[in-house]
């Protein structure tokens, strides 16, 4: 079942290709400038190793020492109350929390020397997502972003989506590394999400309360509330609201948008090993839109990193019940998911060619609190990578004895994100001219 | 036994009848005394494996946790996500399996790990109040009204539960440093410390009597059951493994204790002898089975089982489910 916006797909009947093609040559483009032509984009596909890029995007913090990163020498104020059990890669252990995971680790490589220089959530989620620091200006492009400029858009779909139910933040902050910062909102990513029953929504068309099944194919009724939508925004919204409502059509009238976000056409045995989580749901939409050809998916977690607050969607950011809520909830969900989307993207014959990378913005305390939980910790913590030409089964880096720091060479958000560019196809030269990743290497290690 | 439960026995006595039917015949052909040997354990074989499936008392998958018991075993309560963004409490009425919210104006709070007295009383419960808060509410049902336990600072209560009496409630909370357990009167006065454990102190659970607290606790490595008289003496430990042992639940005649573990690779649920002897396994499954709490008449446990990624409630016989895991 799809839900666009208000209304389900699923009982919309009157879209066609024709509809499209009518209203796309009547729509312009809300930013031509700066897209890839054709054959570009063509280019850039074939000298990327990644044709996809999937970032399961570990939103809050999760704590390395009680995943994949433990520590069960450690005094008992370090290593948490988890067992840790043996993994397919030699000399790597994972908690109790990862059975799936680690009996298929021989899939995926596990860096353990990651560092961010920040380690409030709305910073370090954009020097963990950008590469770089917040600015007083525009701030560095998403690495979705980056790609997505280089690749462009072939079909009806947009070359950057965010699986999630909304763009991540905190309480008080959205994260400002979202989207196409420097490189202009063009590059921002298109928002859907999935249920945890893997109903598909397009939150950016909950603002048309009118829209309806029979009127989706209604062009000109469709152009009018378009327009009233324009009218209600200033000036300076008008950019982005041309390009997100362009997108938002061209899905809604594309029979190849709606095949890619039809869960239902899975299999019930494929949709239920991924779990019933909004998660899970949302790594098998990734899997759908990277089979269908989109460069870039990053799915989010969570929107809120408060794990549990009020309106919070149990974000990683365990301050309370880290213990708990990891052993409850958070493990077991995360575990269920990767470990379907591994095996699926294995049976399809996708990791060839698809980089699957998984992080959160920083590691947590490896000293327990003294709420029985653990804090921030931006000095040490993880990320998963695979597929794509990865080396997989490796351990990479070494944290020390508690977790705290690593003992090896530290690898950066900015180091991931040039990998990422590097593999899709983004070479030091495209990086130049847009002058992003700046500095930045790749991870050799993981190769 | 609800109605469902004597529809399913009927039926599986009915196709156990049939296949025996067909059985005899065929044996009739051969030795009339190897015949009556395959036939005994034909029979007990299948009876085993029949009465061994649980029985589904939800279908809507939404993930669940802390299912109880509770007024005589009449209803079921248990917790469930209604939305991405909210935990609520519900209650079940087991005749006619009717559902319905715990708390009519439960607000958008997470309300989660519900306890009743056994005097039907009170119910105490884990209400998150803010962002990184949660505290311990007791509610009074005659009247209506609520005595809520807090601690300094942001933190939250855990894993409420009554003594015997229903005049105690103990919960688990970190103040200043290791989880410990907790106990306060019902009105919610006389709050104290009952425990001073390193490591993580979680789940307790009273035996019938109100002389003994079993719990978990991670200070040997990872999370083992141990039990321990009220005044602190007698601690003993129930498990010892390298992975974890957690909620325990002693059953209603205080002789065994019902945990969940992950020694056989995922989330099952095990019965032990209250000393600790005696392991036996509840749930087999490659996905998670946990939260197991015991049903009034001793013999049946209800489990929070995943199954193809859907969380429900299933209702196991503990006695049947044993033999048939060949226990």
């Amino acid at each position: 079942m799809i839900d666009f916006g208000s209304f389900k797909a699923r009982d919309c009947g009157g879209s066609t290709r024709r509809s499209f093609l009518r209203t796309a040559a009547t729509i312009p483009l809300a930013m031509s400038a700066g897209l890839p032509t054709p054959e570009a984009i063509a280019e850039a596909k074939s000298r990327a190793k990644a044709k996809s890029v999937i970032l399961l995007w570990l939103w809050g913090g999760p704590s390395h020492i009680d995943l994949v990163d433990p520590k069960p020498d450690a005094s008992m104020d370090y290593r948490g109350p988890f067992g840790t059990i043996n993994t397919q890669t030699t000399g790597m252990r994972f908690t109790e929390l990862l059975p799936r995971m680690a009996a298929r680790s021989d899939k995926f490589s596990v860096i353990r020397s990651m560092v961010n220089s920040n380690n409030g959530h709305p910073g370090a989620g954009t020097v963990g997502l950008t590469g770089f620091e917040e600015s007083p200006g525009p701030v560095q492009p998403n690495f979705g972003a980056i790609v997505s400029k280089h690749r462009g858009q072939t079909g009806s779909l947009p070359p950057f989506f965010y699986v999630g139910r909304g763009i991540p933040r905190d309480l008080p902050t959205r994260i400002e590394g979202y989207g196409g910062g420097t490189l202009g909102k063009a590059f921002d990513p298109f928002l859907v999400s999935a249920s945890d029953r893997g109903e598909v929504s397009i939150p950016t068309l909950k603002m048309m309360p009118n829209m309806s099944p029979g009127r989706i194919s209604d062009r000109r009724q469709l152009l009018t509330q378009l327009d009233e939508e324009r009218y209600r925004l200033d000036a300076a919204k008008v950019e982005e609201w041309g390009h997100k409502y362009q997108s938002a059509y061209g899905l809604l009238t594309s029979a190849e948008a709606r095949a890619a976000f039809d869960l239902t056409q899975e299999s019930a045995k494929t949709r239920s090993s991924y779990g019933r989580s909004t998660f899970g749901q949302g790594c098998l939409l990734a899997r759908r839109l990277a089979e269908a050809g989109v460069p870039y998916v990053q799915v989010n977690w969570s929107e809120y990193v408060e794990t549990f607050t009020p309106g919070g969607d149990w974000g990683w950011d365990t301050h309370i019940y880290n213990f708990e809520l990891l052993q409850d909830r958070h493990g077991p969900i995360f575990d269920r998911a990767y470990s379907a989307l591994l095996d699926d993207m294995t049976e399809r014959g996708l990791m060839e060619d698809t980089l699957l990378i998984t992080m959160g913005e920083f590691g947590r305390t490896p000293r327990i609190s003294n709420r029985a939980a653990r804090e921030h910790w931006n000095q040490c913590y993880f990320s998963i990578w695979a597929g794509a030409g990865v080396t997989p089964g490796r351990v990479i880096g070494q944290s020390d004895p508690k977790g705290e720091r690593p003992v090896s060479r530290p690898i950066t958000p900015l180091m991931a994100g040039t990998t990422i560019a590097e593999l899709a196809g983004v070479g030091a030269q495209q990086r130049a001219e847009m002058k992003v990743l700046d500095g930045g290497s790749v991870i050799d290690e993981l190769f | 036994m609800n109605c469902f439960e004597r529809r399913t026995s009927n039926t599986q006595h009915s196709t156990s009848n049939n296949r025996t039917s067909m059985f005899d015949v065929e044996c009739s052909m051969f030795d009339g005394r190897i015949g009556v040997v395959l036939l005994a354990v034909f029979l007990f074989a299948s009876a085993d494996a029949h009465a061994a499936e649980p029985v589904r008392l939800t279908t809507d998958g939404s993930l669940k946790r802390d299912p109880r018991f509770v007024e005589n075993g009449t209803k079921l309560a248990y917790c469930y996500d209604e939305g991405p963004d909210l935990v609520r409490m519900l209650q079940m009425k087991m005749e006619d399996r009717s559902i319905t919210p715990v708390f009519e104006d439960a607000g958008n709070r997470h309300n989660l790990e519900p306890s009743w007295s056994l005097d039907g009383k009170w119910i105490a419960y884990t209400q998150c109040t803010g962002n990184l808060t949660a505290r311990l509410v007791i509610h009074n049902r005659a009247d209506n009204a609520d005595a809520f336990i807090t601690h300094a600072g942001r933190g939250g209560t855990r894993s409420p539960t009554f003594s015997p009496d229903s005049k105690t409630v103990v919960y688990a909370f970190a103040e200043t440093g290791p989880q410990q357990l907790w106990s306060v009167d019902t009105a919610g006065k006389n709050k104290k410390q009952l425990t001073e454990c390193s490591g993580i102190t979680n789940w307790p659970t009273f035996t019938p009597d109100g002389k003994t607290i079993v719990f978990a606790n991670s200070r040997e490595n990872n999370y083992e059951i141990y039990s321990v008289s009220i005044d602190g003496s007698n601690e003993r430990r129930l498990t010892e493994n390298t992975i974890m042992d957690i909620r325990p639940r002693v059953s209603p005649d205080g002789k065994r204790i019902a945990f969940v573990s992950t020694r056989d690779g995922n989330y099952e649920v095990y019965v032990m002898n209250i000393d600790g002897s005696g392991v036996q396994r509840i749930t087999k499954s490659e996905e998670r089975d946990d939260y197991p709490a015991w049903h009034p008449n001793g013999k049946q446990l209800v489990t929070v089982s995943e199954r193809d990624g859907e969380f429900d409630l299933y209702l196991f016989d503990v006695e049947s489910t044993q033999l048939a895991l060949g226990n």
